[in-house]
């Protein structure tokens, strides 16, 4: 069985000279790096929406970017994780049924119960521009808390949460353990480094 | 899995029918009815020559469909450009859908709901004006459909080329072109017409009958060619990005 995740001899010249990890089903990993260091590349080049330049980059052995990798990774990026002009539910509704395989209707209550558990349910009703950055940022981890990946990938998952959001957001990465392999992106700060199984430097 | 495929084009309708994208054609009725008008008036004064009552009718259909055609082709190139350079349409390809959806379904969504308002105005003008008699209602619809594809597909491809401004700036001096070179005072060498869109002279033509089915027939290759074109520049972008 191959690992959830590889990530082989990648690097992004200046920024990122030589980088290489694997990760396990259950395991935590945290990579670290500053502003500026190339994390956001790098979990564009997970997801395979950038091309990686040198270096390897499997997802339970497929390459990033096939329908393969997709079905079973899900991402977070940092920003622009919705269309700037629609309510951010129907998005999630559509979205999150398009991951499970299912119909629309079929996913909204849970997407209303889970808005309504992070009392995010008014927020939720709006465009990403009525909202600030930490409630957009807790709504985007919708899609991890409401479907089951193998591999999650997030940039920077907690840099803009208020303070009584990160235990709740935490929590939603947590519970992924049970089934995948998470990887974030994270400057030294974070909380997230204090819970990882394992911290690793970027540069 | 379902909505693999029409992830996009789901997402891409619903943003085209905000007032932003849809309220621009609200403009379309007046200004129809303002060419129907001046036309007429200008006929009456012996300024345009004579038009029959069938050929009026075969008119305001053209009227619609060039109208149509400048409207769809600008907001054509601002959404396509908007849609594909954002930053949430690049990160949703890392979701479970197929990769030619993401050009394919904003494509259809924009021509789905410009052929909507085509069927409309078509209609509006059918139910106001006499039969068109001896021409064909079904061809000269079709024909006049056809300026409308070009328009979306050549957004489609500025779109992608160029920012959305530029782009439009660019498709209404090619429209422009196209429309004074099918006026009976152009005179112009048969070959240009290859190169610049027949949108005028499918029209000129479109007033005797047969109409004009080798200009039709060259828009349908151009908008094939510049659709295949953005295709190809959308493959080469998601690539290199």
């Amino acid at each position: 069985m191959p690992p959830y995740i590889s990530i082989g001899g990648y690097s992004d010249p200046p920024r990122i000279p030589h980088f290489s990890i694997e990760a396990e089903g259950g395991e935590l990993v945290a990579i670290v790096g500053g502003p500026g260091s190339g994390k956001s590349n790098l979990i564009k080049s997970i997801a395979g929406i950038r091309s990686a330049g040198r270096g390897s980059i499997r997802i339970m052995g497929a390459r990033p970017g096939t329908m393969r990798a997709r079905e079973m990774a899900a991402f977070v990026f940092q920003n622009s994780n919705f269309a700037p002009d629609l309510p951010v539910r129907n998005q999630l509704d559509r979205r999150i049924a398009l991951i499970r395989g299912v119909a629309v209707r079929n996913v909204q209550r849970n997407v209303a119960d889970w808005c309504e558990k992070m009392e995010l349910t008014e927020a939720a009703g709006q465009i990403p521009g009525q909202l600030n950055r930490s409630q957009l940022q807790m709504l985007s981890l919708a899609p991890l808390a409401l479907t089951t990946p193998s591999v999650a990938v997030l940039d920077e998952p907690l840099t803009n949460l208020s303070s009584l959001r990160v235990s709740s957001a935490l929590s939603v990465i947590i519970s992924l353990l049970e089934k995948a392999s998470v990887l974030v992106l994270v400057q030294n700060k974070s909380p997230l480094v204090k819970r990882a199984d394992r911290v690793v430097n970027l540069a | 899995m379902k909505g693999r495929n029409t992830y996009h084009f789901r997402e891409s309708i619903i943003i085209l029918l905000k007032t932003k994208w849809i309220g621009p054609y609200l403009i379309l009725p007046p200004m129809l009815a303002f060419m129907v008008y001046a036309e007429a008036y200008l006929s009456a004064h012996g300024i345009t020559g004579i038009f029959t009552m069938e050929q009026r009718t075969v008119l305001a259909i053209w009227n619609g469909s060039l109208l149509l055609t400048l409207i769809a082709g600008i907001k054509s190139c601002l959404f396509f450009s908007g849609i594909w350079e954002s930053s949430w349409f690049r990160n949703s390809l890392a979701l479970p859908v197929s990769k030619s959806s993401g050009f394919w379904g904003p494509f259809l969504a924009v021509l789905s709901v410009v052929s909507v308002i085509f069927i409309l105005t078509t209609g509006a003008v059918l139910a106001a004006l006499p039969e068109p008699g001896r021409f064909s209602v079904f061809q000269i619809i079709a024909e006049s459909y056809i300026p409308v594809v070009w328009a979306v597909s050549m957004g489609a491809f500025l779109g992608l080329l160029t920012t959305g401004t530029a782009g439009s700036i660019f498709f209404t001096a090619l429209l422009l072109i196209g429309f004074l070179a099918g006026l009976p005072i152009a005179r112009l060498p048969e070959w240009l017409f290859v190169i610049i869109p027949p949108v005028g002279r499918i029209m000129t033509l479109g007033l005797v009958f047969p109409q004009g089915l080798i200009q039709t027939a060259i828009l349908i290759i151009h908008s094939i060619a510049v659709l295949m074109l953005g295709r190809l520049l959308y493959s080469i972008g998601s690539k290199r990005r």
